[in-house]
């Protein structure tokens, strides 16, 4: 009867400890990370007789967790996906938003200025309309600064998100190597696993998922070895790495990601995806760059097409236009590392707007000499010319002329937009200085025969000494004509480009032998508009990107491209949201706890507790009975 | 499939998350009436809506060009025809002084000084500005006066030959006025080949008639002279110098006189050696025109030579004035036709406002019955989510364990 007993008390213990087990699970079902536990019972060793192997009752083998490794690889790696998609979606609407705006856009900015040009053109002498355009000008100048701080600022929280994270990444990542030493010693000591402090483990590792991908490598002894972005090594064992977010070697300002280690930090940022601190890297190099860049390079347009027509033109004092605006400088950011004395001057081509592009270069000093590359995507530019004041390096509508002596190695890096927007200005002051007149102006003489008829004139040479000094051209036939007191007779082709003292005109019609037009110093002609309407042609005309974008249609792409990124990334997120719902749904269907299905085993334990108990009853009653029938 | 209890209630609440979430972003796109309200929304659409809003402002801006310069083109149109009424008068004047014979020269002094306020009549309007103070007929030196002079001293023009173009539509523009010179100045002399003229010096009573032109090509441009040798026999000579003689022939009193394709009559009796000139045509301004005109009627006509003179300057004063008119008919006739090419491009750009007022509202505005529906879509799906959610979430096996 013992072993019925002995039995029954097996019996007794395994479904109490099963029950633990329910109960546990019921308490934790809400508890985050959590997997369920499953009791898993074994028969005891049976014993021997002569009548066969009698059972001997059942024990607990062991208390495991539901737990898929697979699934949980795949719900961490698209949860990383999808947190580095909605990091950067939710930055890219932040910035579409406030920089699409079409009230406070950059078009309406820019064509409510060419409106003020238009204006003074229709009434060059009024002082309203004059001053109407200085302060366009200077809204339009606010606008694109405005749009550069927006862009800065969000870099800054790009730096102090990078900062954030990067803690956190460290934090994680020590927590999962104290993890580790707990678990491999828990495991050594009882060889069962300690499914509590797994579950914690993975927990963290889910955590650490969204900051940035990982991947997961199991150890014999229970521990993890977890790299994050492409391999970088961040918890062997039982010693985690420290991840950091430091100041840019070309510009402390801005924050690289970088792992410190006995030998210093090393630059891990372009090793980084997925999660939201790939996502705000992404954000930065996709959006915040490339936009910086073409705010700048708009700027620069704007400035090099209104200045070099100013200059053209004639103020209301009767003097020549000067620049109407200045942009900033091109930025020049010596590399930290540099041992070299190499400095580089760099300036954009006048007249070279086209060619701009709207990306950073890094000059590198190779064995070969100086060669350049873009800074996003390392392809190779290639530079005409030596370097020298006399014959600078010319690359892509830059002036590059490099000083000193460089180290193998070392590394300028160009930024031929960026800070044009920033330094940008509006230099001309007073409303009589801005140039709405031609400087000078063609007439026929009174009284010629013939039908010839001069154009108005344009200035090819603002800078010609003898631009506005009287010229007459005399028709000494039908078909010759002389210039000045020049007695080159030159023959008369009608509508031909008569070019002399930096200025061109064109004569049509038929004017007669003795006829004579005159080219002089516009110098009271106040009420001209030429140079206005030259102005307000010139910025629709396309100068940008090889010549083929105008200004406004640049300032247009501008802000499609931010929509177009934008909807882009909320489309990827979206997409990515359905894949990591999915996936956690999958791992949450093997490792969650379902309600109705403790309230099954518990029915289930509670049943077999009783049924046992009957047994013990019953082992009680044999007993009994033996007694009784022994007391006679 | 299993399900976890805690995944039931996330799965749930995502949903009803989602719908919430389309439900604000419609509540959003009706509550402010635009169907795209950030670039990403659509952002093929909101670069056309770009363009579409810049275009509407390029718009509004030449409509107000537009007024400016129809306004301008009034001004001058008024001051043209105010032009006309005056040489209408000259005109009159003219006539009434060709009558020699009855006129005595104190009459003639009188017309005279009714021409000199005519003239400065004439110069106060070449002088007229318009409501900003720019002279309307000074070319681009709108802030120069552009005619000085008058009284004694010659009228000359001080301003230039340009005329101000402005925007009246997205590629066209428009002269919105004419130099003095065009109007004023360069007005052509004579007949527009030659104009006739007599010598201040002549002593006979010989009067030269403007004449014609019988034979354009036949015609050199030169100043001729044509001088008569005796009382009875003529000589045409050219400026060349020495000067050759062109044609000659025998005076009788009004036979014409024809040489190098042009015909003029000279009447009464030259004495030898009067000269009277043939000169190429050139231009002659309007002030001089009745200025000379003046100058005539206050000599005298009493003696035949006085009376012969003053016949020849009445004839080309009457030409004259008449060239005159007609040239500010020509000048009006143009401003004419630019006040039609404005009300063209007045009525294209309304028509364009129109068509860009409907495309933006296309692509920009919301369709509220489309709207409205999807609303009531989502919010039929918000309220079945929530109410399969409190119906689901209450079902559990622990109710039933008591």
């Amino acid at each position: 009867m013992a072993d019925l007993l002995n039995t029954s008390i097996s019996g007794l213990l395994a479904f109490q400890r099963a029950l633990d087990t329910t109960s546990h699970n019921i308490t934790n079902a809400n508890t985050p990370g959590y997997s369920r536990q499953i009791t898993e019972f074994m028969t005891r060793q049976a014993h021997p007789s002569g009548a066969g192997w009698v059972g001997a009752g059942v024990d607990v083998s062991t208390v495991t967790r539901a737990y898929d490794d697979f699934l949980a690889g795949q719900a961490r790696n698209s949860s990383s996906a999808f947190h580095r998609a909605d990091a950067y979606a939710t930055q890219a609407e932040r910035v579409s938003n406030l920089l699409g705006d079409s009230s406070t856009g950059l078009s309406a900015s820019l064509q409510e200025f060419v409106n003020a040009l238009q204006s003074v053109a229709d009434t060059p002498t009024s002082t309203a309309a004059r001053q109407t355009l200085l302060s366009q000008a200077q809204i339009l100048v606010d606008r694109l600064q405005g749009y550069q701080d927006s862009l800065a600022s969000f870099e800054a929280q790009v730096n102090s998100s990078m900062r954030t994270q990067a803690d956190a990444v460290s934090s994680i990542a020590s927590a999962i190597a104290q993890l580790n030493q707990e678990i491999s010693s828990g495991y050594a000591r009882t060889r069962q696993p300690p499914n509590d402090l797994l579950d914690q483990r993975d927990r963290l590792l889910d955590q650490l998922a969204t900051y940035v991908s990982v991947s997961v490598v199991a150890q014999e002894d229970g521990s993890v070895n977890v790299s994050i972005g492409a391999g970088q090594p961040l918890v062997v064992g039982q010693h985690a790495s420290r991840v950091v977010a430091t100041g840019d070697p070309y510009d402390p300002t801005r924050m690289i990601v970088a792992v410190q280690s006995q030998h210093g930090l090393a630059d891990i940022t372009r090793s980084i995806s997925g999660g939201t601190l790939g996502g705000m890297l992404d954000f930065r190099g996709q959006m915040l760059d490339p936009a910086r860049n073409a705010l700048g390079r708009m700027s620069v347009g704007l400035a090099e097409i209104m200045n070099e027509q100013h200059r053209a033109g004639m103020n209301l004092n009767g003097v020549m236009g000067g620049d109407f605006f200045s942009v900033g400088e091109v930025g020049v950011r010596l590399h930290a590392g540099n041992s070299g004395t190499a400095t580089l001057d760099a300036t954009r081509i006048p007249g070279a707007a086209g060619a701009l592009t709207t990306s950073d270069y890094v000059m590198t000093w190779t064995a070969s000499g100086w060669s350049l590359q873009r800074a996003d995507t390392g392809a190779s530019v290639s530079m005409t010319g030596s370097g020298t004041v006399a014959d600078p390096f010319v690359a892509d509508g830059l002036s590059l002329v490099v000083s000193g002596a460089p180290a193998l190695g070392d590394r300028i890096l160009i930024q031929p937009t960026a800070w044009a927007a920033a330094g940008m200005d509006v230099l001309v002051s007073s409303p009589n200085e801005i140039a709405a007149a031609a400087p000078i102006v063609a007439g026929a003489a009174a009284g010629n025969a013939g039908s010839g008829v001069i154009s108005p004139g344009e200035v090819l040479d603002p800078t010609h000494p003898q631009l506005r000094s009287a010229v007459a051209i005399t028709f000494t036939s039908p078909t010759q004509y002389t210039v000045g007191s020049d007695p080159t007779v030159h023959t008369y082709v009608p509508g031909q480009n008569i070019e002399v003292n930096g200025w061109r005109v064109q004569i049509t019609g038929s004017p007669a032998a003795g006829d004579s037009f005159s080219v002089r110093d516009n110098v009271s002609g106040l009420g001209d508009n030429r140079n206005a309407l030259a102005l307000a042609d010139a910025l629709s005309r396309p100068v940008l990107n090889g010549g083929t974008t105008s200004l406004s249609a640049a300032s247009g792409q501008f802000v499609s491209e931010l929509g177009v990124k934008t909807n882009q990334a909320q489309v990827t997120r979206d997409a990515q949201k359905v894949v990591a719902d999915e996936a956690a749904a999958s791992l949450q269907s093997v490792a969650g706890v379902n309600l109705d299905e403790e309230a099954a085993n518990l029915l289930r334990y509670q049943q077999a507790y009783m049924a046992i108990a009957q047994m013990i009853r019953v082992a009680d009653t044999i007993f009994q009975s033996v007694l009784e029938a022994t007391r006679r | 499939m299993r399900l976890s209890t805690q995944g039931f209630f996330t799965a749930s609440l995502a949903a009803m998350q989602s719908q919430a979430a389309e439900l604000a972003k419609l509540l959003n796109q009706v509550g402010l009436g635009r169907r795209v309200n950030s670039p990403a929304d659509d952002p093929i659409a909101s670069v056309h809506i770009r363009e579409l809003e810049r275009a509407q402002s390029e718009s509004e801006q030449i409509a107000k060009n537009s007024v400016l310069i129809r306004n301008r083109l009034n001004l001058e149109e008024q001051a043209l025809a105010d032009a006309g009424t005056i040489l209408t008068r000259v005109r009159e004047l003219t006539g009434k002084a060709a009558n020699i014979g009855t006129l005595s020269d104190a009459d003639r002094r009188s017309i005279a000084t009714e021409l000199d306020s005519r003239l400065s009549e004439l110069l106060d309007l070449a002088n007229r500005q318009d409501g900003a103070g720019e002279y309307l007929f000074a070319g681009f030196s709108t802030l120069t006066k552009p005619f000085t002079g008058g009284g004694d001293a010659p009228i000359v023009y001080a301003g230039d030959q340009g005329s101000r173009l402005i925007q009246i539509g997205p590629a066209q523009r428009l002269a919105d006025s004419h130099s003095g010179f065009d109007v004023f100045v360069d007005i052509p002399e004579g007949n527009g080949v030659f104009a006739t003229s007599a010598n201040a010096a002549n002593t006979g009573s010989g009067v030269i008639h403007p004449g014609s032109v019988v034979d354009r090509p036949s015609w050199v441009p030169d100043d001729y002279t044509v001088v008569f040798t005796a009382a009875d026999a003529w000589e045409v000579r050219d400026s060349a110098t020495p000067q050759n003689v062109v044609a000659s022939g025998a005076y009788v009193s009004g036979a014409p006189i024809e040489f190098n394709g042009v015909r003029i009559e000279i009447s009464g009796q030259p004495a030898v050696n009067d000269e009277f000139t043939v000169s190429r045509s050139r231009s002659k301004d309007i002030f001089t025109t009745v200025r000379d005109l003046a100058q005539a009627l206050r000599d005298t006509a009493e003696t035949p030579a006085g009376a012969a003179r003053l016949a020849t300057a009445l004839e080309g004063a009457m030409q004259q004035v008449d060239q005159a008119s007609e040239h500010l008919i020509s000048v009006r006739s143009q401003v004419g036709a630019r006040l039609s090419a404005l009300d063209t491009a007045d009525s294209a750009r309304e028509s364009r406002d129109v068509d860009i007022a409907s495309a933006l509202s296309e692509l920009r505005d919301v369709d509220y019955a489309e709207a409205l529906m999807k609303m009531n879509q989502r919010l039929v799906g918000l309220q079945a989510a929530q109410l399969s959610y409190s119906q689901i979430s209450q079902l559990s096996l622990f109710s039933y364990l008591r």
